[in-house]
């Protein structure tokens, strides 16, 4: 062993604390069981699609999939189609506030404080919003050294006529570039029929450009995260959210 | 008075300096009959143009600047408002937009959209004021009212349409045409007082139409029967466009721009009928107040006169007869003898004298109804406060004051500034509460506290400028704290028992940090190991600790002490000698619950057009700052975030130059957070070289 080697890191004890607390965190996150060896859901450069009717829990769902990440010591972008900051924070803060509640942890704020110049909310109006636009942004964030983002999450996409396949493309290629891992939401709807292998039609043609579907369904008195489509081990029959706290439960 | 709501209009006129806000004013209260003289606002030197316009009206001895003056216009009343002209955040500026229901945004035809107008314009958003624009100095060389509608929708998103075309620019500008009503207005007499309204001239008759066209395509967004009118080309009378133009100015969905050239005298009159057919009158806002008995719950008022009377008093006023309190009524009416309850201290205050202000004299009423603004005398409160009924608790503002985060050192220039800072001081701490000033015992300077770096900028300027009182500022200094981390055990003895009458006592217990407040006390002992008459001395003692912690002298919050034991002495003991021990066993433990500096952190938002994104965020980043967001809002892009406040000094310049001036921030208290480890270590070694200065 040469005496670099042996040089110990000094690692203060405050933030020692942070570190078992997210240590404890992350083993207790049900998403462990949907993830690899190394705590993703996706590939790099990979695409993840969320998808559910209006008002059952994608937000919620997604806002999960960062706090996951940002345990992990991740950065995590979250892009917002027509809501304002302050309600994506209000998300976050929310989720986070129920997950010290269920876990019990004392120093949730201060844990959250350590974790939150990891995050970065960016909102655009939905018609303002192109992929080259965002690209152009990221790429201004990541030169001036500002945020590097491991994990990107757009809430509200709109899969209308307008969204081609080039877009989605455009996207895929955004995400390797950056190596990163994006999830979007798509809103399905009650009276559309979803194709043979229950992808909805609205993302039905760009299928194959996705790694990973789930879809949320209101099942009894809970909502059950269902693969639609998955790589590898990834199955999330057993996972289900909490309606009352929308927190992911095994 | 009229008792009809919708005849009253409570207007602000914001426009950045040498836009024409003074001539405007001055032109409005004279063709509404206030004042029976124009007075060139150019003094005979010329020097008068540029001059601040607070100053002017000072000079001019006019009251233009008073907090509301009032004025009638065709049988209906307008209160025009002040608008503060600076832009920091501050609850001033908070309390003046709130008593506004509409706003006329003064814009010059030559200069058009400049940074301040932009920064005027956000505060309209921020509050959500309905706004028309008016291009002034459609007279001065290169103007061009077209151009300023264009800068209106690309550079502040307006959404803004022309109700009216120039006839002539430059120095044949003679008048309008509106192209409502499609007639052409021109302006006789020797003031434009005498309006002539003819057929619109031959050579702008067909661009006339084409701008009508544009009108009726906007205002068909907001009217179904004028969209159905204008689709199977039938007469569409003026009142329909202006009825349906009013319903788009409500929601702030579109902006109708007028024009003309207040100091020739022109399109004065059809703004101020502009000001009554599009901008809403009381009852048509919706006006908040909160709930003090039910946590701040958010309520509607009714703007019924008949209901229980809610006022807030925005702004205070030192005149020759005492102070003058303006007040705006929500809801009920004020009636002279009326006993009202002021909310903030729970003090019952008799109505004496109701008084309602013109341009240059006031005038003495028996009641003020929901909806109107008037004055007040002989009345003790702060600016901010809400008066209502006995039964109700309601605030129009919300009664949390944050404790200031910063304190600047303020040494009066001679005998007479030192007199006239303690006026001044004495008034700005009544009109803002988060204002705060004393005097330091070890140095004996004035200190004065506030939100921010500007805050009290605007207010050390005030203090030159409204009371002549000058000052010199020593450096702005953040205020620090000190918390503990961890929990830690004491029992200290005092004792001093050699000579003379003794001293002992001796306190045991422990203290823990504490998340809910500043500071708890909690008493366990049991048997009387500490005789129950010093138990409140052993409170003092710890509390004395509090005011300089041991690591950098900063006040210390955050903690919770329990004694559990304790032991005295029969003869020896003392209130004296248990505060001692009290204080020393806070020295004692507080070392070893590893105490840390925290510091004031900022939410910092940045308004900036889309360009500057990424330079402004650069800034932030710069500063120890945690980018929260960004969004995006057609050409302006808002950022929020998270700033030390230590980091922010000098800010505004660097935004500024960064910019091109485009951008502008606001700044509040968000929390408080430690410092890091490196700052921590920073500041000790700063401390010590400063404790090596003073030795």
């Amino acid at each position: 062993m040469n005496v670099q080697d042996q040089t110990a890191q000094v690692i203060y004890l405050r933030e020692r604390n942070f570190i078992m607390l997210k240590k404890d965190l992350m083993m207790r996150n049900p998403l462990r069981s949907v993830s690899d060896e190394n705590g993703y859901i996706l590939p790099e450069g990979g695409l993840g699609a969320v998808v559910a009717r209006a008002g059952v829990g994608k937000t919620a769902l997604l806002v999960q999939l960062a706090l996951n990440s940002l345990l992990k010591d991740d950065n995590a972008l979250h892009i917002s189609l027509g809501d304002p900051v302050r309600k994506v924070s209000l998300w976050y803060k929310e989720v986070f506030n129920n997950i010290g509640v269920q876990y019990k942890i004392d120093k949730i704020d201060d844990l959250w404080n350590e974790l939150l110049p990891q995050r970065f909310i960016m909102t655009f109006n939905i018609d303002g919003f192109s992929v080259p636009r965002l690209d152009e942004r990221l790429t201004e964030l990541a030169d001036q050294d500002i945020f590097h983002p491991q994990m990107i999450l757009i809430d509200g996409l709109p899969f209308n006529d307008q969204m081609k396949r080039a877009d989605l493309h455009a996207l895929k290629e955004l995400s390797e570039k950056f190596k990163s891992h994006i999830w979007f939401t798509v809103r399905s709807h009650r009276h559309e029929e979803p194709d043979n292998d229950g992808i909805p039609v609205q993302i039905a043609e760009f299928a194959d450009l996705l790694d990973v579907v789930i879809k949320l369904e209101p099942q009894n008195n809970e909502i059950r995260l269902n693969v639609l489509k998955g790589s590898g081990a990834i199955s999330a029959q057993d996972l289900a959210l909490d309606p009352a706290t929308m927190l992911i439960k095994e | 008075m009229s008792t009809e709501l919708n005849k009253i209009r409570n207007i602000g006129i914001s426009a950045h300096i040498d836009s024409g806000k003074t001539t405007l004013t001055e032109r409005i209260l004279f063709y509404t009959q206030r004042i029976h003289a124009i007075h060139d606002v150019k003094g005979k030197d010329g020097v008068g143009a540029t001059m601040d316009s607070m100053e002017l009206e000072k000079e001019r001895g006019i009251t233009i600047a008073s907090a509301a003056t009032f004025c009638e216009w065709d049988d209906n009343e307008i209160n025009i408002i002040d608008t503060p002209g600076h832009v920091d955040f501050t609850i001033e500026v908070e309390r003046s937009l709130r008593v506004l229901d509409g706003a006329i945004l003064v814009l010059c035809a030559v200069g058009g959209v400049q940074s301040q107008s932009i920064t005027v314009d956000q505060q309209m958003k921020r509050y959500k004021v309905p706004c028309i624009a008016f291009v002034n100095k459609c007279d001065r060389s290169g103007a061009n009212p077209e151009r300023v509608t264009d800068q209106l929708r690309e550079k502040l998103g307006h959404n803004a349409v022309m109700m009216q075309l120039p006839i002539g620019l430059e120095a044949e500008h003679e008048g309008v045409i509106d192209l409502a009503s499609m007639k052409a207005t021109y302006f006789d007499g020797d003031n434009g007082e005498v309006l002539r309204v003819e057929e619109i001239p031959a050579e702008l008759k067909e661009k006339a139409e084409l701008k009508r066209e544009e009108l009726l395509e906007e205002a068909s967004n907001y009217c179904d029967i004028l969209a159905d009118a204008f689709l199977e080309e039938q007469e569409i009378s003026p009142e329909m466009i202006l009825s349906a133009m009013r319903k788009g100015v409500l929601t702030r969905a579109v902006t109708p721009v007028y024009m003309g050239s207040a100091y020739k005298n022109k399109g004065v009159q059809p703004l101020l009928d502009a000001c009554i057919q599009l901008l809403p009158d009381p009852s048509e806002v919706t006006n908040i107040a909160l709930d003090l008995d039910n946590e701040e719950e958010e309520i509607i008022l009714g703007n019924s006169c008949d209901d229980p009377i809610v006022a807030l008093a925005f702004k205070l006023e030192d005149g020759q007869y005492g102070q003058l309190t303006y007040i705006r009524v929500y809801q009920g009416t004020i009636t002279k003898g009326d006993t009202l309850i002021n909310t903030r201290s729970g003090k019952k205050l008799k109505i004496g004298r109701l008084v309602r202000m013109h341009a240059d004299q006031m005038e003495d009423i028996n009641s003020i109804q929901a909806g109107y603004i008037g004055a007040l005398f002989g009345i003790d409160c702060a600016s901010g406060d809400t008066f209502a009924a006995p039964k109700l608790n309601y605030s129009m503002t919300s009664m949390f004051v944050p404790n200031p985060v910063i304190s600047l050192a303020i040494i009066p220039k001679d005998n007479k500034a030192q007199i006239n800072m303690s006026k001044a001081l004495n008034r700005f701490s009544k009109e803002d509460p988060t204002f705060r000033t004393f005097v330091d015992d070890e140095t004996n300077e004035t200190i004065i506290e506030g939100m921010g770096e500007l805050h009290l900028e605007v207010y050390v300027e005030r203090m030159r400028r409204e009371y002549d009182a000058e000052v010199t500022t020593g450096q702005p200094r953040v205020a620090y704290r000190e918390t503990i981390t961890r929990r830690a055990e004491f029992n200290y003895t005092h004792k001093k028992q050699t000579g003379g009458s003794g001293q002992y006592g001796r306190v045991a217990g422990y203290m823990e940090p504490y998340s809910e407040g500043e500071f708890e006390f909690i008493n366990k002992v049991t048997g009387g190991s500490i005789p129950t008459q010093f138990i409140s001395s052993c409170e003092k003692g710890f509390k004395a600790g509090l005011t300089k912690g041991a690591l950098m002298e900063f006040p210390v919050t955050g903690i919770r002490v329990e004694i559990n034991d304790g032991a005295s002495h029969s003869v020896d003991s003392s209130e004296m000698a248990f505060q001692a021990a009290a204080r020393g066993a806070f020295q004692e433990a507080y070392k070893k619950a590893k105490p840390v500096i925290h510091e004031p952190i900022m939410k910092v938002v940045i308004e900036t057009p889309t360009e500057f994104q990424g330079t402004v965020m650069g800034t932030i980043n710069q500063r120890r700052g945690t980018i929260l967001g960004a969004q995006e809002e057609g050409p302006m892009c808002v950022v929020e975030s998270q700033v030390p406040l230590a980091e922010m000094f000098g800010y505004s310049t660097v935004l500024r130059s960064s910019t091109q001036g485009k951008a502008q921030f606001t700044m509040e208290f968000a929390n408080y957070r430690q410092v890091p480890q490196s700052i921590t270590e920073e500041l000790q070694k700063k401390k010590a070289e400063e404790g090596k200065g003073a030795a």
